[in-house]
């Protein structure tokens, strides 16, 4: 954030006079007084210290700031006149006196004092500075504006005081005015760069695009460049940020490693997809600017923030060569090692993922090896390869992999095989998705009386593999096998579910809940959720009456159904009891 | 009449399904005059809030309920019939059908303890004040109403000055800044957009109802609300409203809004021109000078946008009152909690030693120099004040998400808010005190 010098001035005089015991007790006791409101007191208790010792500077602040509070600033002039004459060249004690004229409205004398300052000090920006942000904070913006003109006349730099000029167009709303300033600004100070950033962040979005393009000109400088680059990460254009911002981090940039590191975080922070992406690409870049011997941790983060995005073949490309790397330590290519598997896995190389894996059986502990199997094992049976997926299995008694190993039954038409398997690995095997969807699915299995289903296998295998649509119709021909009471409804729920997840599919799906909702409470745990499906459809498509309707129908009919309060939920957002957030 | 709007409003949420079998069981229901439904606000209840909305329904329908006051958390006993345990179902609301013979049991129980009943015999009409451009779900009580289903209407400056609150009997006002400064605002916000849109539309009403200045302008507007109160009506007040409607009654000869306001600077001897016999709640206080501090006096306890004042965030327990003695402030302190985690608003809290003798303290922090809720009452009217912004929110900060009830069906911070919505359906009786 921009500073203001008199303040931290102030701060760091208050502080160094905390340890002077011998001049404490009067303006610690005034400092007390501020503290308790109680400014008429503190005002008093400094001018004390005041008369003892005319140019003690923290005095001499603290009586500003209680005469401040107590709207007579005019009651500074004479005791900062007075520290002035014992101590002509204190910056500090010049401030004071330039803010009080300036609130006193004695134009010409704090023109006249600044003109001497800058006189004994021709390059120092200083006198000019408290001068322009007092009349700022006057709101007289057009002498702020005549101040700075004369500043740069009188240093002889026409991008002198750009911070301050930042400052002020910033404040007449003039952002573009703001954001060629702190061009100018940064061109002198890259530092400068946070402070710009928090200043223009704020710019309405209506003036943003006026605002990163005087930043990231061709003439502007790098620090600049960064800045609208990061700005333009914050307002939701990362791939142009990043188009910017790789101008600004060449070879030759000594600071490229931080810079790259600290747009990463920031995207990190933006969080959308397409920033995710960028903030992979900053972190390939960054691992490829570090020296190679700390570059492997860098790779692999990259690689991750690759896989993130669902760049698998990028991720593989990043890592091959640190993978491959014998002298990195053992931890850091098993690391490496291992996301390079998902990152063939992810890329869909499932035979060089599987060759990498036995490959490195002895390089991977244990369960990364396990988990890996399973992942690939996963990928197997989304294409289809359940045969595949079984020869992997086979050996793996863990929970989860006897879990995966009931998906492969039940996609094979094996239902009392899986079944079996769903309560072999019980309730808790996987995350919180998976072990809650194995339930669902075996609640569903115990209504089927068959061992063997292989339409509802083959349409499960459809959904698994995200083709709802053909899923959704396979479901419902095999619901169409099954008795009433014996399955059919929960199969056709889960046609419906299927076939409402897609824009052509909604039309049949609301066929499917209605059908479901008429049988009524025949229909068992189906009807409810049913119902609930259909009117989160309903409230998709804005037919609120309709889903308020269906949704007071439900409570009142099933209250003792577990989808009840999230029915009650939806009829809040329905009736617009609740934002629909 | 008002039995036909109760059903016209309840046909808006049930449709075809209430028309014929809820509608016909309405007409039967005050033959069963035995049987009653209690709603528990103890830990049983299923939707503290709901509860309200339910309540407010019957007394709307022209039926009578009661407020058990101090028994189980604030209960309600409402007579029975479909139509209402359809309404409650929908809610989620617990009910408890009871027969007299239970009924006859709580009443005995209320009589020999620290409990009262008292008869909810009309449903306050409500208003909020609220500006025209404001975003939704932007003010507690706004959120709670809506929730819970209580109508209400918007009311702004144009509506207050012209003599529009008598059709009201309850009105809320939130965080609008009465000294016309913007809630000061420009500190933390400045350039933005809905900033520069409030700073229009409050100038526009200023000047389209012909007064010099948006601080005057709300000087009015503040004493046309007190007249409001004096004349019997119930204010409730939250966060910002609560500070600056007394410093606008206390400023009505002094010049309090800094030079970006109304193009003078405040008045450097505000503090000793300001007259607190014009303020409703509070007294002696020292007004904020400075534009550039985000406070308006030291009022507030905990000055949340003041770095070096400001105060961290405890919590706030309500007071025990004799229900019998002194059932008012009784029903605006009803929970199922009695201690509750204090939240930020621009006005969080009133500092003890500014308020005036005759403010009945309803819940404060121990040990801690500030309340958070005060009542009193002026003329033929009450007045309420609560601090803070938003009870399930403790550092909101503008931009935040609303925040969704449906999340806070207990919120004891939102309960207090809808005690006083209810509270002046209550039936006047002599009261002791």
């Amino acid at each position: 954030m921009f500073r203001r010098p008199s303040l931290s001035l102030a701060l760091a005089v208050f502080a160094a006079f905390a340890a002077a015991p011998a001049l404490g007790q009067g303006i610690g006791r005034g400092f007390e007084l501020e503290r308790a409101g109680r400014y008429a007191d503190a005002a008093q208790a400094y001018a004390q210290v005041l008369r003892v010792e005319p140019a003690n500077l923290p005095a001499l602040l603290g009586l500003e700031r209680a005469l401040d509070r107590l709207s007579r600033v005019a009651d500074v002039l004479a005791p900062a006149r007075r520290a002035l004459a014992i101590d002509s060249a204190n910056p500090a004690i010049l401030d004071i006196l330039i803010r009080t004229f300036v609130a006193v409205d004695e134009a010409d004398s704090a023109a006249a004092l600044v003109a001497r300052w800058s006189a004994r000090s021709p390059s120092d920006e200083s006198p000019f500075r408290e001068w322009i942000v007092s009349l700022e904070d006057r709101g007289r913006f057009d002498d702020a504006r005549a101040a700075i003109a004369l500043g740069r006349r009188m240093l002889g730099r026409p991008s002198a005081l750009a911070i301050e000029s930042a400052e002020l167009e910033q404040r007449q709303e003039n952002w573009e005015g703001a954001a060629r300033e702190w061009t100018r600004a940064l061109a002198a100070e890259p530092a400068q760069e946070p402070s710009a950033l928090a200043q223009l962040e704020d710019t309405p979005a209506d003036a943003r695009g006026k605002v990163t393009d005087a930043l990231t000109g061709a003439d502007a400088p790098r620090a600049a460049r960064r800045a609208g680059a990061e700005l333009l990460l914050g307002w939701g254009e990362a791939a142009r940020a990043w188009t910017v911002f790789q101008t600004t981090v060449g070879p030759d940039v000594p600071d490229a490693p931080y810079a790259l590191h600290r747009f990463a975080e920031r995207a990190l922070g933006v969080g959308t997809p397409a920033a995710r992406r960028v903030r992979a690409y900053a972190l390939a870049r960054f691992a490829e600017v570090l020296p190679a011997r700390v570059a492997l941790q860098a790779r692999v983060e990259a690689a991750r923030a690759l896989l993130d995005v669902g760049d698998g073949t990028a991720a593989r490309a990043i890592l091959a060569p640190a993978a491959a790397d014998s002298t990195a330590a053992p931890a850091a290519r098993a690391l490496a090692h291992t996301v390079l598997v998902y990152a063939l896995l992810e890329a869909g190389q499932l035979d060089s993922a599987a060759a990498e894996l036995a490959r490195l059986r002895d390089d991977l502990p244990l369960e990364e090896h396990e988990q890996l199997y399973l992942g690939l094992a996963r990928a197997r049976i989304a294409r289809g390869e359940l045969a595949a997926a079984d020869s992997l299995l086979a050996g793996d008694s863990s929970v989860a992999a006897v879990s995966l190993a009931g998906w492969v039954a039940l996609y094979r038409g094996d239902v009392k095989g899986a079944m079996d398997r769903f309560r072999e690995a019980g309730p808790y095997a996987g995350d919180r998705a998976e072990a809650t969807e194995r339930t669902i699915m075996a609640a569903l299995l115990d209504r089927i009386a068959r061992d063997t289903f292989p339409e509802l296998g083959a349409a499960l295998l459809r959904l698994a593999q995200g083709d709802s649509v053909a899923a959704a119709a396979a479901l419902q021909r095999a619901a169409g096998q099954l008795p009433e009471r014996g399955g059919r409804l929960d199969v056709l729920l889960l046609a419906g579910q299927a076939a409402v997840g897609t824009a052509a599919g909604e039309k049949g799906a609301a066929d499917i809940f209605a059908e479901i909702v008429r049988t009524g409470p025949p229909a068992g745990a189906a009807a409810p959720a049913a119902e609930l499906a259909w009117a989160q459809l309903l409230v998709r498509q804005n037919r609120l009456a309709d889903a308020v309707s269906h949704l007071e129908h439900l409570i009142l009919t099933y209250p003792q159904s577990a989808v009840v309060p999230e029915a009650r939920r939806l009829l809040d957002r329905a009736k617009g009891a609740v934002p629909r957030s | 009449m008002r039995r036909r709007e109760f059903l016209q409003r309840l046909s808006g949420y049930g449709a075809a399904m209430l028309s014929g079998p809820a509608l016909a069981s309405l007409a039967p229901y005050r033959s069963r005059t035995l049987a009653s439904l209690l709603i528990p606000m103890d830990d049983a209840q299923g939707d503290h809030l709901k509860a309200y909305g339910v309540t407010y329904r019957i007394v709307q329908a022209g039926l009578r309920a009661e407020w058990f006051l101090n028994y189980r958390g604030g209960a309600f006993l409402l007579p029975d019939g479909d139509a209402i345990r359809r309404d409650a179902a929908l809610a989620g609301v617990t009910v408890e059908p009871v027969d007299e013979t239970a009924v006859t049991a709580i009443r005995g129980e209320i009589a020999a303890t620290n409990a009262d009943a008292v008869i909810l015999e009309k449903a306050p009409k409500v208003a909020v004040y609220v500006p025209p451009n404001a975003p939704p779900w932007d003010d507690a009580v706004t959120m709670a109403l809506q929730y819970a289903g209580i109508p209400f209407e918007k009311v702004w400056d144009p509506d207050v000055i012209g003599g529009g609150l008598k059709r009201y009997d309850w009105l809320h006002l939130h965080h609008e800044d009465f000294t016309g400064q913007y809630s000061k605002f420009f500190l933390v916000f400045p350039g933005a957009l809905w900033l520069a849109d409030m700073v229009r539309t409050n100038g526009a009403a200023a000047r389209q109802l012909g007064f010099a200045s948006v601080p005057d302008l709300k000087k009015a507007v503040a004493r046309a609300i007190r007249g409001y109160v004096e004349d019997g009506g119930f204010l409730f007040a939250m966060c910002t409203a609560t500070e600056t409607l007394d410093l606008a009654l206390a400023a009505e000869q002094v010049d309090i809004a800094a030079s970006y306001a109304d193009g003078t600077p405040a008045d450097p001897d505000a503090d000793a021109k300001l007259d607190w016999r014009q303020a409703l709640a509070f007294q002696g206080a020292h007004v904020e000078p400075n534009p550039q501090l985000a406070s308006f006096s030291d009022i507030d306890g905990h000055q949340v946008n003041v770095p070096g004042r400001r105060q961290p965030l405890g919590a706030f327990t309500l007071f025990n009152f004799s229900a019998k003695i002194d059932p008012v402030p009784t029903m605006l302190v009803q929970n199922h909690k009695q201690v509750i985690p204090d939240f930020y608003g621009i006005t969080s809290s009133f500092v003890r030693e500014r308020l005036k003798a005759s403010d009945i303290v309803l819940a404060d922090e121990a040990n801690a120099p500030w309340v958070k809720y005060i009542h009193g009452d002026h003329g033929k009217g009450t007045w309420t004040f609560f601090g803070g912004h938003d009870p399930e929110d403790p550092q909101h900060q503008i931009g935040d998400p609303p925040t969704d009830l449906s999340l806070h069906p207990h919120s004891p911070g939102y309960r207090l808010i809808l005690n006083n919505v209810l509270f002046p359906a209550a039936k006047k009786r002599e009261l002791k005190t």
